[in-house]
């Protein structure tokens, strides 16, 4: 404490003789020799205080800024050490085995079972809001209250107006909106302008109701531009929710209503035409905008190029109406934005040789006007240039820039299509092969926020599909496996598609005693009836020999299978066996030495109606001999006939010569020859 | 010579008094008022004490009987299960009676307004009591055993163990709308914690 005292005395000591030398030197030149005198007093006064040791050196100490933590550091902290759980399911269900989903089926029956009986509570609070009023909780939670679904003010009036408008109810605003001009009563632009934009983003038609349990509940009026697998049940969902935009509908009406619009009504009846495909229609109501002088707004300028593919047909046309917009976008003084940029880059990609030229030019443009590129900016970037099915030309270095570009940055959505950008991206690794810039992009999956833009189930289930099928491609069967146990099926399901391509990874690296625990898998992911999938299991187990504990495991599986094959509870059959599959069965069954079932399983052939391969029965038969059942043999030689296979007769040879018959049973392999000899 | 179900209050004993010492008051003559009155207070003074001292007596315990207004907590039965004759299945929860919780059995209400210097324990109580034939109700037949409240700040976490009665999917429906419901009603997350076992896990036969 001594030290420490004396030492800030030093510091003082230091601090004020360099603050008189500082002083003294300003003074200098009006000194005569007297001050100089004093001044090399001081220095020497200064010169004894710095032959101090080398703690106080001559630089101030910076004392740090305070650090402020925020309120959830600590748990922020916690959290960082805990990643996810491999063995755990999503975060939706319940810890339990009954409970947890094991398909992909069952996954989306009990999130949407779960959502469902949410749908069903609110509607009941809905309902009754008066049992829900007590508010017990300070601050008071807005979230926890019951909505108000009913419009409040019920005269005709503007308040009424604005009220319906703010509660979205589209065809109750247009009707109170009619009500008030026929009352005589005028409604201000503005808000005849939040109608019309009202109007215009509904597309005329009222909002699907989020708690009205009988209605479906998929209120996404965009249209998506990737293609989906199940086309079927898509193509149903889109056609209902995809409006039209009618001829006569009100938005049109109530436009041409009014006296003197303004940019802003142009701006949101162009954008609902354009929304809801009435593109020609944007462009005529667009020419009206410029023949009434009134300028444009950037959000109208989005829409209309976005528009612009549509109008045009060929390539040439479609860039040079992109590039006319862009310029009377500069003539009208009005500021482009990032939506801006990937309305431009979507319409590039519908503009085949034409959008590889143009990409990067306007990219660059862009910058100059300081707008960064998201996520869906990137996305079409890559699709302009891998376009699915193209034969790829060397062009992998595209895709290598844009994740040079993109690694370790972390996204906000700022556009709806930045969600397709991991999709898109993981359907060109797997055209390219590139298994370095798929870890690439897995790995962005995992910066900061970048999570949310996976999308939605069923995006998430298209990009491990993609990435797993990727991976039973290029990687070795340890790495494969270790990314298996990590994913599946904490976080994804997969098809059996993407097991058969695991099998084949399996196959390819001679690892091929995993078998039957991948069929355990195949089984718990409810793949079991698929008829391919089980017979290139069952060919794959019969093929080659193995050791001895591994044609034991593959016996029990090859019985476990063979239950499957078994008629269900009630008559149901699930599969239907084929020769091959009958025939792998049963020499899987003999190479474990498995005789009685192998037996029992021959007769099936009979059953069902197939004819078992020659060397089948060669195999069984010297499997017979080793255990030495003359009986069999000769029984077996019976079923050859019966099937009058072509081999019977060396058969009959080769069981008179290895076996020892009796009398009996060698008159009755004589009269077989006899036969087979006749009938050929 | 009191009655045994009423007090008697003071201003009666001290009329009492007066009229037992009825005759003299009568013969008073006008003169001597004052001096008569002064006797007669002191005197009553006295009468008044004695009687009180003589009524407190025979207000103790052991002569007099209070209305009783609510029923008889039977302290000796409550959440017991009574031997019979064997053939009744009781789970552990249900086996071990009040006075062992804390010692071969938790709690099945977790909350810190018990503690010393915290409020609210009878709204918690009202809430429990809401919550538990609540869960009871919806999903009817399936409760295993009691359910288990925990309050952990804001949150209100319901532990309940069902019997696989339902499908999973029916399950969750019945999960989100308790939890959406509940929330709502009592303006705090509310979530459920599921466990199910096949049937209900019996300890012992009584």
């Amino acid at each position: 404490m001594a030290s420490s005292c004396s030492q800030a005395l030093r510091h003082h000591v230091c601090k004020s003789s360099r603050l008189l030398r500082v002083h003294l030197q300003k003074s200098w030149t009006n000194r005569s020799f007297e001050g100089a005198v004093c001044v090399s007093s001081s220095f020497a006064l200064n010169s004894a205080a710095d032959q101090q040791p080398a703690v106080s050196s001559p630089e101030e100490i910076v004392i740090p800024k305070k650090k402020t933590w925020s309120k959830e550091a600590v748990l922020q902290a916690l959290a960082s050490t805990v990643k996810r759980d491999p063995t755990a399911s999503d975060y939706r269900f319940q810890d339990d085995p009954y409970l947890t989903p094991k398909t992909s089926s069952e996954f989306k029956l009990f999130s949407l079972s779960q959502e469902s009986g949410r749908n069903a509570a609110k509607y009941f609070i809905n309902t009754y809001p008066k049992y829900f009023q007590k508010d017990y909780a300070q601050p008071h939670i807005p979230c926890l209250m019951p909505d108000t679904l009913e419009a409040q003010i019920e005269e005709v009036s503007e308040a009424a107006l604005i009220e319906r408008i703010g509660m979205r109810k589209v065809k109750a605003a247009v009707d109170l909106y009619d009500q008030l001009l026929q009352a005589g009563t005028s409604v201000s632009l503005d808000v005849t302008n939040q109608l019309l934009d009202l109007i215009c983003f509904y597309g005329d038609h009222d909002p699907a109701q989020e708690n009205v349990p009988e209605q479906r509940n998929e209120e996404t009026e965009d249209v998506q531009d990737e293609p989906q697998a199940k086309k079927g049940r898509a193509a149903k969902a889109s056609d209902l929710l995809k409006a039209t935009w009618k001829e006569k509908n009100n938005a049109e009406r109530i436009f041409a209503l009014l006296s003197e619009p303004n940019k802003h009504s142009y701006s949101a009846l162009i954008r609902g035409m354009v929304k809801y495909g009435a593109y020609s229609k944007a462009f005529s109501t667009y020419t009206d905008l410029l023949n009434s002088r009134l300028k444009a707004d950037m959000h109208m300028f989005n829409a209309l190029i976005t528009a612009a593919p549509e109008v045009k047909e060929k390539y040439n046309e479609k860039w040079e109406l992109i590039v006319d917009l862009l310029k009377q976008m500069a003539e009208q003084k009005v500021r482009p934005n990032l939506l801006t940029l990937n309305a431009v880059l979507k319409a590039l990609r519908r503009c085949g040789t034409v959008g590889k030229s143009q990409a990067f030019p306007v990219i660059s443009e862009m910058k100059a006007l300081s707008i960064d590129l998201s996520l869906a900016s990137y996305t079409h970037l890559l699709a302009i240039f891998y376009k699915p099915g193209a034969p790829i030309q060397g062009q992998t270095d595209i895709l290598q820039e844009v994740m040079n570009e993109v690694s370790g940055k972390s996204f906000t959505p700022q556009d709806p299509d930045d969600a397709q950008f991991f999709i898109t991206a993981m359907r060109i690794c797997l055209d390219t092969k590139d298994m370095e810039q798929a870890y690439r992009v897995h790995e962005l999956l995992g910066v900061g926020e970048n999570w949310r833009l996976l999308g939605n189930d069923f995006q998430q289930n298209i990009y491990y599909a993609r990435f797993f099928s990727l991976l039973c491609m290029m990687e070795n069967i340890d790495v494969m496996l270790k990314w298996y146990r990590d994913l599946v099926p904490s976080v994804y399901y997969p098809s059996s598609n993407v097991m058969r391509d695991l099998l084949q990874a399996l196959d390819t690296d001679n690892r091929l005693d995993l078998i039957p625990q991948i069929w355990k898998d195949i089984k718990q992911l409810g793949h079991a009836n698929r008829q391919n999938l089980v017979e290139e299991l069952l060919t794959l187990m019969a093929r080659e020999k193995h050791n001895q504990e591994v044609q034991e495991s593959f016996a029990e599986c090859a019985l476990d299978i063979k239950k499957i094959y078994d008629t269900g509870d009630r008559g149901k059959v699930l599969l239907n066996w084929t020769a091959g599959s009958l025939s792998d069965l049963i020499s899987v069954l003999l190479a474990a030495h498995r005789r009685q079932d192998a037996w029992d399983m021959l007769k099936l052939f009979k059953t069902h109606n197939r004819v078992p391969s020659e060397e089948l029965l060669n195999k069984f038969l010297m499997c017979v001999k080793e255990g030495g059942e003359v009986n069999q043999a000769v029984e077996l030689v019976q079923i050859s006939a019966g099937f009058c296979l072509p081999g019977t007769p060396k058969l009959i040879q080769r069981v008179q010569q290895e076996f020892e018959l009796t009398e009996q049973q060698r008159k009755m392999l004589s009269d077989l020859e006899i036969q087979s000899f006749n009938s050929e | 010579m009191f009655p045994t179900c009423c007090r008697i209050p003071n201003s009666a004993l001290s009329y009492s008094s007066v009229i037992s010492s009825g005759e003299d008051m009568a013969g008073a003559a006008g003169g001597s008022n004052a001096l008569f009155c002064k006797n007669m207070a002191t005197s009553l003074v006295r009468k008044t004490k004695l009687l009180s001292m003589v009524s407190s007596q025979l207000n103790s315990a052991a002569c007099f009987r209070n209305i009783h207004c609510t029923a008889a907590c039977l302290k000796n039965r409550a959440a017991r299960i009574r031997v019979a004759k064997g053939d009744k299945p009781v789970t552990y929860e249900q086996a071990y009676h009040p006075h062992h919780i804390g010692h071969r059995k938790g709690w099945l209400s977790q909350h810190t307004s018990n503690l010393q210097g915290e409020d609210g324990a009878a709204e918690r109580v009202v809430e429990d009591v809401f919550i538990r034939r609540f869960m009871y109700g919806t999903f009817h037949g399936c409760l295993a055993d009691e359910v288990v409240i925990k309050r952990r700040g804001n949150l209100l976490l319901i532990c309940a163990v069902m019997i696989q009665k339902l499908l999973p999917s029916k399950f969750y429906f019945l999960i989100g709308y308790t939890e959406e419901l509940l929330s709502h009603f009592y303006k705090c997350p509310v979530k459920i914690e599921m466990q199910t076992v096949e049937e209900k896990v019996v300890y012992k036969y009584l």
